[in-house]
C-alpha cells in the first residue's frame, strides 16, 4: 500500500470514513492509473458522434488500407488509417468503445442481478435454498463458458443481443459466489438480527440491511466481470461468432485486422493495443477497489 | 474421510447429469441437423434419408434417453462429419489437450510461484512490482491476440518456432506459454496473499528467532502451508484451460478436443459437441473432487471438519 | 503439519511432468524438395477418404488422386480420353457399351476388371447405398457385362451430361470393398489413380505416394514421391509456416495477403480462376404476400444499386470476373445476351419509387462467407434506402431458411460441382426443385427440355432463352466468379485449373 499519511489537524478531529476511504483512493495508484485510463476509453464512446473525423460505416472501395499518419504513406485525414474497406479506422475505434462497453457493462448488469438475488438468497435463507443455489454454482463451473457460448451463439445465431444474453446469463457464478459469503458474514451480524427482532418483513432486511453492506463485494466483483465479457465477446467475434458487421466492437476489429496481421500489423495491434487498455484500466480498478475497500487483504 | 468422499462423490455425479441435459438441450436449439450431414450437394431425398435413420423425426425426450443410455457405456453416437464413433474421435484427441494442458499448468507454476513467493517475502519491491505487472497483463492480454503476436515474431519475422502441429515438443512451446500465462495471474495472486498470511504467522516468527536460515524458513516452513490452496487452484485452473484450448488449439493447428469442439460446432456436428462439453465438465468435475480430496489429505482440518 | 506434504507434491509434480512428456513424443525431420515431399495444408478438416462419402471440395480431389475413371476428360481442352476404358459407343439416349482396359492394378496388387466395374456402377444405383454423393450417379440404372472385357451402363432418362458423369466415378475393387465396406474405405483407401494413400488420420493429416503399377494413363505418371497433407484452420498460421518452409503449397489465399505475399519474393502466387460465382438471390415468388422483393421493378433496382464493377476492381481483385447472367461463363450453354444493370444508384432509387418504395424498405440479408463483399454490398443497398441486417451464420443454416421461404435476399456462391455445363446450376435454382426461389413455370419446362434431349444447339437455345428471362425478371443479381490464390514454394512447378482440383500428379520440382 502507498503510504498514507494524515494530516495532523485532521488527527485531532478524525477523518469521517468517507474521508478516509477517498483518502485511500487517491493514494492508490492502481486505482487511479486504471480510473484516468477508463475515463478516456468512456469519454471517447460517448463523444464519438463528436469526436470522430469520419462516419465508421462509410465505405471507400478507392481508398482501402490506407496506412497510418506516422507511416509512409499516412495522412492526417485517417490518423489510424482505413480498414480493408476503407473506413476510417479511428472513427471506427472510437464508436468500436461504445459497443464494447454495452458488451461489458450490459452483461456484467444482467448476471450480476442473476448472481446477487443467487447470492443473496443462499447466504441469508441458507439451508436448502443454499443447497440449490451451491449447487447450481457448481453446474455453471463445470460448464467450459467459451464453449457452452460458441456452441449456443452459433446455433441460435449471432447478434449483439444473443451475444449479451448469453454472456449475461453464463457469467453469474462469481457474483452468486461472492455474494453468498458476503451475505453469510452480514446476516451474523447485530443489527440484522436486531431489525429481524424487531419484525421488520424479509424483504426489508434484505433490501435496506442486507444489500448496503454487501455492496463492496459486489461492486469488486463487477468489475471484474465486465472486463470478462469483454474478453469473452473479442474471442468469439475472433471466431467469427460475435458481433455482427458493419458494427464496430474492437474484438470485431481484432477479426477483420487478422488477415493483414503479417504486413499491415498495425490493423490488429491497434484495437489489441484499446482492448488490452481497457481491460487492465478495469482490472486495475477492480483490484483496487479490493485493496481500498478492504485494506487487510493487501499488505 | 469416507463420509466427505462420498457427499462429494454424490454432489459430482448429480452435476454430471445436469451437464449432460444440458449439453443434450443443445440439440434442441438446433432445429434440424439433417441438411448439415447431406452436405452442399446433397439433394432432398438424401435429407430426408438421413432425418429418418438419425430419428431426428423422434420426440426429444425420447432421444435424451436413448443417448443418455448409451452414453452411459461409454457410446456417444456416431459423429455426423466423421462417421466414427465419437468415443473414438475423444480419445484420440485427448491427450493432445491435456498434454497442452499440463504443460501449461506447468508454465504457469513455475513462473508464478516462485514470483509469488518472492513477492511476498519483499512487499513492494521490484520483485512485487514485477510480479504484479505481470499478473496484471495477463488479465488483460486476450489469448488470441497474444499467440497472433507470437507467431508474427518467433515463426514470420524471426523464423524460430514452428507455428502449427504437434509432432515434437517444440511445437509445444507458443501454445504452452500462451495458455499458461492465461492462469498465471490467479495462482501468482493465492501464493502471494497465501504466503502473506502465513509469514505472518506465530510459528514463522519463532523459526525465525531460532535464527534459521531465511531461505529454509521461506521455502520450508511457509510455502508448505501456502501452498495448499495453491494446488486446489491449480486443478481448478486446468479445467478452465479445457475451455481456453479452443482459441489456442485453433490457430496452432494443434489437433486436440478443444479444436475438434470448434470445427464440430461449425459444422453442426451434435453427437460431438454434445459428447465433448460432457467430457470437459466430467474432467472438471473429477479435478475439483480430486482437488478437494487432496486438499483433505494435505490438511487435515478439513476432512475433521 | 508434517514433512510429508511437500514430498506429497513433489512426486506429483514429477507425475504430470512424466505424462507430459510422454505425450509430446520425440521430434521428427523437416521435408519438402529435398526429401521429395510436398507438403500441402487445407483449412477443413478431411473426415474420411472414401470419395462417394465425402461432398466437400477435398473429397473432390482425393478422389481425383486415388481413383480414377473409365473416361478422363482433359481440362485443357475438354476432349474425352480412355482412361480405365479404352473405347466406348454411345448405343442410343440412354445407353453405353465400354471396353474396359486390361493389365491396371489396384493399389493393393489385385487387378481391375470389368466386374469392379459393374459393381461400381451397380453400387452407386442402390438407393439405400448411403452414399453422399449423389450428382454424379443419380442417372444411373443398371450396368452389365456383356463380354469379358465389355459393359453395358443404362441411364434412367436420357442424360445430356453422361460422359461429363462418367469421368467423375471412380472405379473401386469389388473384392476389398465387399471386405472392408465404406467405413474401412475410408481408412484405408484403394483405387487405381496416381497415387495411393498410406495413411489417414481423419481430420488431420493424410498421406499419399506415388503409386509405382500406375498404368499408361492420359493424366500422366506422378513426378513427386510422396504428398503429406495437413489440417492448419488459421490463414495466418499456413501463410507462416509456407513462408518458413514447412509448407510448399496452400490456396484460398486472401488477394491482400496473396499480393503482400508475392511482393515479399518468400513464395509465388498463383491466381487462377474458378468454376464458383457468386450471387444475390431474391426471393422472387415466396415470402409474405407484401413483399417488395415479389416485384420485378424492385429486383431490378437492387440489380443497379450492387457496385460490382466496383467491388471486383477493389475488393475481390485478381482474375475476378463481373458476369450478368446465371453461370459460370466457361459453362456450356451460358451466354452474356442477357438485360444487363450497369451499376446507377439513381435508375434504382427511381425503380424503387415507380414500384412503390421511394424511401426503400428494410430486408434481411443472410450470407456464409466473404464478409467484406457482403459489408460492400450492405452499404450500396443501404445508398439507394434499402437497410438491411446481415445475418451471418452456417451454410447449411442459410440454406435451410431458404428453402422454407424466409430469407428474403441471400448472398451465395456456387461452384456447379466443376461440372462445365450450366446443366450443373441452372436445374438447381430455376428447375422447380427446393433451391428454387423464383418458382417461374415457362423457366422450369424450358430447362425440363434442354435436360432431356442430347441435340446440343437445341440445349444451347432453350438455356438462353431461360437465362434470358431470368435476367429480365432479375431473379438474382448475378455478381462475379471467384478466383483462387495458391501460394507455393519457389522450388514447386503447380499449373491449376478453373475446376478447383490441384492436380498434384501434375506438380514436379524445378
Amino acid at each position: 500500500m502507498a503510504a498514507i499519511t494524515i494530516p495532523a489537524a485532521e488527527d485531532i478531529v478524525g477523518p469521517t470514513p468517507g474521508q478516509r476511504l477517498r483518502k485511500r483512493i487517491i493514494g492508490h495508484r492502481g486505482v487511479m492509473i486504471g480510473a484516468v485510463i477508463l475515463a478516456i476509453i468512456v469519454l471517447m464512446a460517448l463523444l464519438a458522434p463528436l469526436l470522430a473525423p469520419h462516419d465508421p460505416y462509410t465505405q471507400n472501395l478507392g481508398n482501402r488500407i490506407v496506412p497510418p499518419v506516422w507511416t509512409d504513406g499516412g495522412s492526417w485525414v485517417h490518423p489510424l488509417g482505413t480498414d480493408g474497406l476503407g473506413r476510417d479506422y479511428l472513427s471506427r475505434l472510437m464508436y468500436g468503445a461504445q459497443i464494447s462497453l454495452f458488451i461489458g457493462f450490459a452483461t456484467a448488469l444482467i448476471s450480476g442481478v442473476i448472481g446477487t438475488v443467487m447470492g443473496v438468497a443462499a447466504g441469508y435463507f441458507g439451508g436448502r435454498v443454499d443447497l440449490v443455489v451451491t449447487f447450481l454454482i457448481t453446474c455453471r463451473l463445470s460448464m467450459p463458458v467459451i464453449l457452452v457460448s460458441l456452441a449456443v451463439v452459433a446455433l441460435v445465431g449471432s447478434s449483439l443481443t444473443v451475444v449479451v444474453m448469453v454472456l449475461g446469463v453464463l457469467l453469474w457464478d462469481r457474483y452468486a459466489v461472492v455474494m453468498r459469503s458476503a451475505t453469510m458474514q452480514v446476516r451474523s451480524l447485530d443489527y440484522v438480527a436486531a431489525a429481524s427482532a424487531a419484525g421488520c418483513s424479509t424483504w426489508r432486511i434484505l433490501v435496506s440491511e442486507i444489500l448496503p453492506n454487501v455492496m463492496n463485494p459486489l461492486i469488486v466483483v463487477a468489475t471484474l466481470e465486465v472486463a470478462h465479457a469483454v474478453l469473452l465477446e473479442a474471442a468469439l467475434s475472433f471466431l467469427g461468432l460475435g458481433v455482427q458487421p458493419p458494427l464496430p466492437s474492437w474484438g470485431l476489429m481484432i477479426s477483420e485486422g487478422k488477415d493483414y496481421l503479417l504486413f499491415e500489423a498495425w490493423l490488429i495491434t491497434i484495437p489489441g493495443i484499446c482492448l488490452f487498455a481497457l481491460l487492465l484500466a478495469i482490472n486495475l480498478l477492480g483490484d483496487g477497489v479490493r485493496d481500498v475497500t478492504a485494506p487487510e487483504n493487501r499488505s | 474421510m469416507l463420509i466427505y468422499t462420498l457427499k462429494r462423490l454424490v454432489v459430482a455425479l448429480l452435476v454430471a447429469l445436469t451437464i449432460s441435459l444440458i449439453s443434450f438441450g443443445l440439440l434442441y436449439l438446433s432445429g434440424d441437423p439433417a441438411t448439415t450431414i447431406a452436405g452442399e450437394s446433397a439433394n432432398q431425398a438424401a435429407i430426408e434419408a438421413i432425418r429418418e435413420q438419425y430419428g431426428f423425426n423422434r420426440p426429444l425426450y425420447e432421444q435424451y434417453f436413448a443417448w443418455v443410455g448409451r452414453a452411459l457405456q461409454g457410446d456417444f453416437g456416431t459423429s455426423f462429419y466423421f462417421k466414427v464413433p465419437v468415443t473414438d474421435l475423444i480419445f484420440e484427441r485427448l491427450p493432445v489437450t491435456l498434454g497442452l494442458g499440463l504443460s501449461a499448468i506447468a508454465f504457469a507454476i513455475v513462473l508464478s510461484i516462485p514470483l509469488g513467493v518472492l513477492a511476498a517475502r519483499y512487499p513492494n519491491s521490484i520483485v512485487d512490482r514485477l510480479a504484479l505487472t505481470i499478473s496484471v497483463m495477463g488479465q488483460a492480454m486476450p489469448s488470441f491476440w497474444f499467440a497472433l503476436l507470437l507467431i508474427m515474431v518467433f515463426s514470420f519475422m524471426y523464423p524460430l518456432l514452428p507455428s502449427s502441429g504437434s509432432e515434437t515438443w517444440v511445437h509445444f512451446i507458443m501454445p504452452t506459454v500462451v495458455l499458461g500465462y492465461y492462469a498465471t495471474p490467479a495462482i501468482m495472486r493465492l501464493t502471494r496473499t497465501g504466503m502473506l498470511e502465513v509469514l505472518g504467522a506465530d510459528y514463522i516468527r519463532t523459526a525465525r528467532a531460532k535464527g534459521l536460515r531465511p531461505r529454509v524458513v521461506l521455502f520450508k516452513h511457509a510455502l508448505r502451508n501456502a501452498i495448499i490452496p495453491v494446488v486446489s487452484l491449480s486443478a481448478v485452473q486446468l479445467g478452465f484451460m479445457l475451455g481456453g484450448s479452443i482459441v489456442v488449439e485453433t490457430i496452432f493447428a494443434l489437433h486436440g478436443t478443444g479444436y475438434l469442439a470448434w470445427e464440430s460446432i461449425r459444422r453442426y456436428d451434435l453427437p460431438t459437441v454434445q459428447a465433448i462439453l460432457l467430457v470437459f465438465s466430467l474432467i472438471y468435475i473429477v479435478l475439483t473432487f480430486l482437488a478437494d480430496l487432496l486438499n483433505a489429505w494435505l490438511d487435515p482440518r478439513i476432512r475433521v471438519g | 503439519m508434517t514433512k510429508g506434504h511437500i514430498s506429497k507434491i513433489r512426486y506429483l509434480a514429477l507425475a504430470g511432468a512424466a505424462a507430459a512428456a510422454l505425450c509430446f513424443g520425440a521430434p521428427t525431420a523437416q521435408a519438402g524438395k529435398a526429401d521429395d515431399t510436398l507438403n500441402i495444408a487445407w483449412d477443413v478438416e478431411v473426415p474420411n477418404a472414401n470419395m462417394y462419402f465425402d461432398t466437400s471440395r477435398n473429397g473432390v480431389i482425393i478422389a481425383h488422386h486415388v481413383w480414377d475413371a473409365l473416361v478422363w476428360r482433359d481440362p485443357a481442352t475438354g476432349d474425352f480420353k480412355p482412361a480405365l476404358a479404352t473405347a466406348w459407343n454411345v448405343v442410343n439416349d440412354k445407353t453405353i457399351e465400354l471396353e474396359i482396359r486390361q493389365g491396371v492394378k489396384f493399389h493393393n496388387g489385385d487387378p481391375m476388371t470389368a466386374d469392379d466395374v459393374v459393381y461400381t456402377y451397380n453400387y452407386l444405383a442402390q438407393p439405400d447405398n448411403g452414399i453422399l454423393n449423389r450428382n454424379f450417379s443419380n442417372w444411373i440404372a443398371k450396368a452389365e457385362k456383356v463380354g469379358d472385357n465389355k459393359v453395358r451402363i443404362t441411364a434412367k432418362d436420357t442424360t445430356p451430361l453422361m460422359m461429363l458423369y462418367i469421368t467423375e466415378l471412380g472405379i473401386y475393387p469389388e473384392k476389398y470393398y465387399k471386405e472392408v465396406g465404406p467405413d474401412g474405405m475410408g481408412l484405408k483407401p484403394v483405387g487405381t489413380g496416381p497415387y495411393k494413400i498410406t495413411a489417414v488420420e481423419p481430420g488431420k493429416r493424410l498421406e499419399f505416394e506415388a503409386f509405382a503399377d500406375y498404368y499408361d494413363s492420359p493424366k500422366g505418371k506422378p513426378s513427386i514421391k510422396k504428398i503429406v497433407q495437413r489440417t492448419i484452420p488459421e490463414m495466418n498460421t499456413q501463410v507462416v509456416e509456407l513462408a518458413s518452409g514447412r509448407l510448399d503449397w496452400i490456396w484460398r489465399v486472401p488477394q491482400d495477403q496473396a499480393e503482400r505475399l508475392e511482393k515479399s519474393g518468400r513464395v509465388q502466387i498463383i491466381n487462377a480462376d474458378t468454376f464458383r460465382v457468386g450471387y444475390l438471390a431474391l426471393n422472387a415468388a415466396g415470402g409474405p404476400e407484401d413483399s417488395p422483393l415479389r416485384k420485378q421493378k424492385v429486383r431490378q433496382a437492387i440489380n443497379h444499386a450492387i457496385d460490382v464493377e466496383g467491388i471486383v476492381k477493389n475488393l475481390v481483385r485478381g482474375s475476378s470476373q463481373v458476369i450478368h447472367s446465371a453461370c459460370y461463363p466457361e459453362q456450356f450453354g451460358c451466354t452474356d445476351d442477357v438485360k444487363k444493370y450497369p451499376y446507377d444508384p439513381a435508375k434504382a432509387k427511381a425503380l424503387l419509387a415507380e414500384a412503390g418504395y421511394p424511401n426503400g424498405f428494410n430486408t434481411t440479408l443472410y450470407a456464409y462467407r466473404d464478409r467484406p463483399q457482403n459489408e460492400a454490398m450492405l452499404s450500396n443497398l443501404a445508398a439507394v434506402g434499402i437497410k438491411a441486417d446481415l445475418r451471418y451464420g452456417q451454410y447449411a443454416a442459410t440454406r435451410d431458411a431458404l428453402r422454407k421461404g424466409e430469407v428474403p435476399i441471400a448472398s451465395l456462391t456456387w461452384g456447379s460441382n466443376s461440372v462445365p455445363d450450366v446443366d450443373a446450376i441452372l436445374p438447381i435454382f430455376f428447375g422447380g426443385l427446393p433451391d428454387d426461389l423464383a418458382k417461374d413455370t415457362e423457366v422450369q419446362g424450358w430447362l425440363k427440355d434442354a435436360a432431356s434431349t442430347l441435340d446440343q444447339d437445341k440445349r444451347k437455345a432453350l438455356y438462353k432463352q431461360a437465362l434470358q428471362k431470368i435476367a429480365e425478371q432479375a431473379y438474382w443479381v448475378p455478381t462475379f466468379t471467384y478466383t483462387t490464390n495458391y501460394a507455393i514454394s519457389n522450388t514447386l512447378d503447380f499449373k491449376p485449373t478453373a475446376d478447383e482440383i490441384p492436380r498434384f500428379w501434375t506438380a514436379k520440382w524445378k
